[in-house]
C-alpha cells in the first residue's frame, strides 16, 4: 500500500462540500486510480463510437428518447398513478417514497416482516444515495452486494467512482491485492478468472439461501407495469428469479408510458455505456414473476412476492428548477463519465460525490444531496465533448455551468477573485496590451507571478500569453488589406483572444480571404462571454451574449457571413447562444451565418466553383506531413471535419489526434488547483504527436485553438501554428 | 425470404461477435435429435426446459435421450451443467435470442447451468430488437424474458471474463427450413 492510500481514502473525500476535499481527492487520483481510470474509460469511450455508428438511426433514436423523457417528467404524477394501478392489480406492492429515509424504512420493514436475515442486492446507485445498505446493517440483516464492482467496494469499504463500472478505478492488481489482504483463502487470487471464480463461488451461495432480492430498474414503463434490467453477470437475473421476495428500488424519472417505447431506450442503452449492441442479459420483467417459488436450502417455498419503491428525495424539486430539471432525462448510460477527458484522468473520486459521478454528477448530487455537495463539477472544463454522445441530449457543460454560477453567489456575496479574475479575461487584456512589453515582463515576472498565485489562483508553473502591443484592430487598420475581384464580403470577428494575444492569425485570414476574392471587414472587439460563462458568471456572459449578437446581427443581415478564428468563440456562437440569448431566432441565425475560416474556404470553393489548385501551391511547403489536433469544441459544433478535408485535398499527408481535448481548456489549465490535471489530460495528446513523428522527421503540429496551441508548445518547445498560418503560406 | 435470409446471416455473426456459438440443423425432430445428442454424450444429467414457443413434436424425441431430466429439482438446477431452452425470437442486429421467463422453466435453466444450449427456430429472426416490442404489442402480449446475447460476462475484475453467475458457454442451435 502506498503512502498517499494511507493518508487518504476515498470515502473521506467523497462528500466535496468542503473545498479541500476536492483537493485531497485529485491528489490521490491521480497518485493512485488515474491509470486503471484511463485505461477503462478510454476503452469504453472508443467502442462506444464504434457502436452508435452502427445504429442506423442514432440521432432520430435520440430525439425520440430525448422526447419520451421530456413527456414523462412533465406528466410525471399521472405516470406514477398508472403505475401504482397496475402494479397492485396484480398483486404487487407499490410504494411512493418521498424522502430516502421513507425509503430505507420501507425496504427494511419488508425485510423484517419476512424475518431476512440475509439480503442478495443487485446494482442500484438509487440505493447508494438513500445508503440503504446503512440502514438494512443497522437493523442485523446481512446485505451482499452481487454486482462484482461492488462486491469489491463492499470489501474495500469505497463509493462508486463510476455509475455503471463502479469499481473502474480498481486495476486488476489492485484488486487481487485487496483480496488477497481480506480473505483468508487459499485459492488463488491473481488473474481475473481466478478473482471471478472466487467471487463467483461466495455469491452462489449467497443466491441460494437469500430471504430477499433487491434491485434497481434502468426503465419502467407504466402502462403495463414492465421492468427492464440491463446486465452482463448474470447477478441480476439471480437477484429477481431466487429469493422469494424482490423489492425494485428506483427513482420516479425511471418510468415512462408505455411498454413499447422501452425498446428505444434498449438499444441506446448498452452501445452508449459499453459499446455493445446489447450487454449479456436484458431482463424484461412484470414482478412478481410467473414462475414456480424455489427452495435451495430446504426451507418451506413461499409465494413470490414484489415491491416497487420509487423514490423522490429531491427529484420533485428538480422537476420545478427550469435549469436542472434536465438532468432528470439522465439514463445513467455513463457516456459522458468516458468521454470526459477530465473524468478519464482523475475519474469519479474526485470527479464526483457519494453517489453520483462525473459531468451529470454535479446536478445529480445537488438535486439529491445539497448544492455543495456539487463542488467536484468545477471539473468540468465545458470542453463539451459529451453534448454529442448523450442519448437524451442533456446539455451537461450548461448544468456545470449553473451549478458553478449558484456555487459562486451562496448568500448572494461576490464571486471569487479567481473567477472574477478570469472571466474578466477581455478587460484585462486591454489594459494589459496599453502596456506591453512591460505588462508581459511583469506578468511573468517571479514577485508578480507568485502575487497572481496568491490572489487569483493563477498557477506559476504555466507561463503566462504575451499580450501583443500592436493589437489585431491597429494592424487591420495599417495594413489595408484589399481583395483582388471582390466577390463576397465578410465580417472577421476581432475575438478578444485573437485581437490581444494572437493578432498575426487574424491579419493572416484577412489576407488569405482577400486573396481567395472575400473583402473582410474587421468588426469591433467586443467581449463574447466566453469567460464569463465559463466561471459561471451567468450574468454577465448574457448581457455580453446579447451585445455581441446584436452587432453581429446587423453585419449578417447586410449579407455579410461571420468569420471566426478562433474555436472556442466560434462553438459559442453556435451552441452556447442557445443558452445565453433568449432569443432562439437570433441564435438560429447566428448558428448558420458563422464560419471556421476553412469552413468558409471550403464554401466558397463549392459557392464559386473555384478550383483550389489555381489557389493553393502546396509545393511551396517543404514538410507535406501534418499533425493536426482538433479543438475540442471545434469537433463538438462539426467544424473541424474541413480542417482535414482540405489539408488532405491539397495533397497533405494528415495525422489527426484521436484525443477528447488537450486538457488546457481555456482558462482551467492555468488554476493552481488543476494544474496537474490538466498537464496529465494533455500527456495522451503528446504521446500521439510523438508516435505521429518519424525518427528524422517531424510532422507540423497544427492546432486552431490558442489553448491547444499553449499546451502542446509548453510540453514539446516545438512551433504550433494556426491552420489558417499554413494556408498563407501556400497560397497563390 | 431473401430478407429473411439476410437477417439470418446477420444474426449469426453477431451472436458469435458476442462470443455465442452458432449450429445450423435442419428444422425437424430428428435432426435436432442427433444434434442435441452430440451436445449431450457422457453427461450424466442434462437439464431440459419444456418449450415456450417451439412445437411440442420437435422436443418430444429430445425427453428420450439418456440423462435428459425435465422437471428439475432445486438441487438440480443448481448443480447441473448443461441446459437446454428454446428461444422465441432471435435479433439480428444484436445477436441476441429472446428467452421467455415462464413456468417452464427457460429463465432458470439458462441462468443456473454453466453451458446453456437454445435452440431457436430461424424464422423468428427479427432484425432489431423494437421489432419484438412492436409484435408484442400488436398481440396485447407481454411475456417476462431476457434477451440474451452471448454468454454471461464481466469486466469488473480487470480483464474481459466469461462465465459469472450465469453460464460460460451459449450454444445456439438454428433450426432452418433448408438442408444445411
Amino acid at each position: 500500500m502506498s503512502e498517499i492510500e494511507k493518508e487518504i481514502t476515498p470515502r473521506e473525500v467523497a462528500d466535496k462540500s468542503a473545498k479541500e476535499a476536492l483537493q485531497k481527492a485529485i491528489r490521490m487520483a491521480l497518485a493512485i486510480e488515474s491509470d486503471a481510470v484511463r485505461l477503462n474509460t478510454q476503452t469504453f469511450n472508443r467502442n462506444r463510437y464504434t457502436a452508435v455508428a452502427e445504429i442506423e438511426d442514432y440521432e432520430a433514436l435520440k430525439d425520440r428518447a430525448r422526447e419520451i423523457k421530456e413527456y414523462s417528467i412533465e406528466n410525471n404524477e399521472k405516470l406514477l398513478g398508472r403505475l401504482r394501478q397496475v402494479i397492485e392489480k396484480r398483486g404487487g406492492h407499490f410504494y411512493p417514497a418521498r424522502t430516502k429515509e421513507e425509503a430505507c424504512e420501507y425496504v427494511k420493514n419488508v425485510c423484517l416482516k419476512h424475518e431476512a436475515k440475509l439480503v442478495v442486492k443487485a446494482k442500484s446507485m438509487t440505493s447508494e444515495e438513500i445508503k440503504l445498505n446503512h440502514t438494512l446493517e443497522e437493523a442485523g440483516i446481512e446485505v451482499a452486494e452481487t454486482d462484482l464492482a461492488e462486491f469489491i467496494l463492499q470489501v474495500s469499504d469505497e463509493q462508486p467512482s463510476h455509475i455503471v463500472a463502479p469499481a473502474i478505478h480498481r486495476s486488476r492488481e489492485r484488486i487481487s491485492e485487496l483480496f488477497k489482504e481480506k480473505f483468508d483463502t487459499d485459492q488463488p487470487l491473481d488473474t481475473g478468472e481466478d478473482l471471478t471464480k472466487f467471487a463467483r463461488k461466495i455469491l452462489r451461495q449467497k443466491f441460494l439461501t437469500a430471504d430477499v432480492g433487491i434491485s434497481g430498474a434502468n426503465v419502467i414503463s407504466a402502462d403495463t407495469g414492465t421492468i427492464v434490467l440491463v446486465e452482463s453477470e448474470g447477478n441480476i437475473r439471480m437477484v429477481t428469479q431466487a429469493p422469494p421476495v424482490h423489492i425494485a428500488i428506483a427513482g420516479i424519472e425511471k418510468v415512462i408510458p408505455r411498454r413499447e417505447d422501452l425498446a428505444v431506450f434498449i438499444e441506446l442503452l448498452a452501445p452508449s455505456a459499453t459499446g455493445q449492441p446489447l450487454t449479456s442479459y436484458t431482463n424484461i420483467i412484470d414482478p412478481p414473476l410467473d414462475l414456480p417459488p424455489f427452495s435451495f436450502d430446504g426451507r418451506p417455498k413461499k409465494e413470490r412476492e414484489f415491491h416497487l419503491v420509487l423514490v423522490d428525495n429531491g427529484r420533485s424539486n428538480m422537476r420545478k428548477d427550469p435549469e436542472l430539471k434536465q438532468a432528470l432525462y439522465c439514463v445513467r448510460c455513463s457516456a459522458c463519465l468516458n468521454v470526459c477527458p477530465v473524468f478519464q484522468t482523475v475519474g469519479g473520486h474526485a470527479f464526483g460525490g457519494e453517489t453520483y459521478s462525473g459531468g451529470i454528477g454535479g446536478a445529480w448530487e445537488a438535486g439529491t444531496g445539497t448544492l455543495e455537495n456539487a463542488g467536484f463539477s468545477e471539473l468540468c472544463t465545458g470542453c463539451s465533448r459529451c453534448i454529442p454522445q448523450c442519448p437524451v441530449k442533456i446539455d451537461i457543460p450548461w448544468l456545470n455551468t449553473v451549478l458553478r454560477n449558484r456555487l459562486n453567489h451562496p448568500d448572494g456575496k461576490k464571486a471569487p477573485a479567481q473567477k472574477r479574475f478570469f472571466g474578466n479575461f477581455a478587460s484585462s487584456a486591454r489594459i494589459a496590451s496599453l502596456f506591453t512589453p512591460v505588462s508581459n515582463r511583469v506578468s511573468n515576472f517571479s514577485v508578480s507571478r507568485s502575487l497572481l498565485e496568491h490572489f487569483f489562483g493563477v498557477d506559476r508553473r504555466r507561463e503566462l500569453q504575451n499580450f501583443a502591443g500592436q493589437t489585431l484592430t491597429k494592424r487591420f487598420k495599417k495594413a489595408n488589406i484589399q481583395a483582388s475581384e471582390a466577390k463576397s464580403s465578410a465580417v472577421l470577428f476581432a475575438d478578444v483572444y485573437t485581437n490581444y494575444q494572437n493578432p498575426d492569425i487574424g491579419l493572416i485570414t484577412a489576407k488569405v480571404m482577400a486573396k481567395l476574392g472575400v473583402e473582410i471587414t474587421l468588426s469591433d472587439v467586443l467581449p463574447e462571454g466566453r469567460a464569463s460563462q465559463s466561471q459561471g458568471l451567468i450574468d454577465i456572459a448574457r448581457k455580453r451574449a446579447q451585445q455581441t449578437a446584436r452587432y453581429l446581427e446587423k453585419m449578417i443581415d447586410a449579407g455579410k457571413p461571420v468569420i471566426v478564428t478562433e474555436p472556442s468563440v466560434l462553438a459559442l456562437f453556435r451552441l452556447d447562444y442557445r443558452n445565453l440569448l433568449n432569443d432562439a431566432a437570433l441564435f438560429q441565425k447566428l448558428k448558420k451565418m458563422s464560419y471556421d475560416p476553412i469552413e468558409y474556404i471550403l464554401h466558397l470553393f463549392t459557392e464559386n466553383g473555384m478550383d483550389w489548385k489555381k489557389c493553393f501551391s502546396p509545393q511551396k511547403l517543404s514538410q507535406q506531413k501534418l499533425f493536426i489536433h482538433g479543438h475540442c469544441q471545434q469537433k463538438t459544433i462539426g467544424a473541424f471535419d474541413a480542417t482535414v478535408t482540405l489539408f488532405r485535398q491539397l495533397g497533405f499527408d494528415v495525422v489527426t489526434s484521436s484525443v477528447e481535448c488537450c486538457g488546457m481548456a481555456g482558462s482551467f489549465g492555468y488554476k493552481k488547483q488543476f494544474y496537474e490535471v490538466s498537464k496529465k489530460v494533455g500527456e495522451d495528446l503528446l504521446d500521439q504527436i510523438g508516435q505521429a513523428d518519424e525518427a528524422d522527421d517531424e510532422r507540423l503540429v497544427l492546432a486552431g485553438g490558442i489553448s491547444c496551441r499553449e499546451q502542446i508548445r509548453s510540453e514539446l518547445n516545438r512551433p504550433v501554428y494556426h491552420p489558417m498560418e499554413v494556408l498563407e503560406k501556400i497560397i497563390g | 425470404m431473401e430478407n429473411q435470409q439476410n437477417l439470418i446471416e446477420q444474426f449469426i455473426s453477431a451472436a458469435e461477435r458476442a462470443a455465442a456459438t452458432v449450429e445450423r440443423v435442419h428444422n425437424s425432430p430428428a435432426a435436432l435429435s442427433q444434434a442435441i445428442s452430440k451436445i449431450t454424450a457422457g453427461e450424466k444429467t442434462v437439464l431440459l426446459a419444456e418449450p415456450d414457443y417451439l412445437p411440442d413434436e420437435l422436443f418430444r424425441s429430445l425427453r428420450e435421450l439418456p440423462g435428459i431430466i425435465t422437471h428439475p429439482t432445486e438441487e438440480q438446477m443448481a448443480t447441473t451443467k448443461i441446459g437446454i431452452t428454446d428461444a422465441f425470437a432471435g435479433v439480428a442486429g444484436t445477436g441476441s435470442i429472446c428467452v421467455a421467463l415462464s413456468r417452464n422453466l427457460g429463465g432458470s435453466i439458462s441462468l443456473y447451468t454453466r453451458e446453456h444450449v437454445a435452440v431457436l427456430s430461424a424464422q423468428s429472426i427479427v432484425s432489431r430488437p423494437r421489432d419484438i416490442f412492436t409484435m408484442q404489442a400488436k398481440g396485447g402480449n407481454h411475456q417476462d424474458f431476457v434477451f440474451i446475447t452471448g454468454p454471461s460476462a464481466t469486466a469488473d475484475m480487470g480483464p474481459l471474463v466469461r462465465g459469472v453467475h450465469g453460464p460460460g458457454k451459449l450454444h445456439i442451435i438454428l433450426l432452418e427450413e433448408t438442408d444445411v
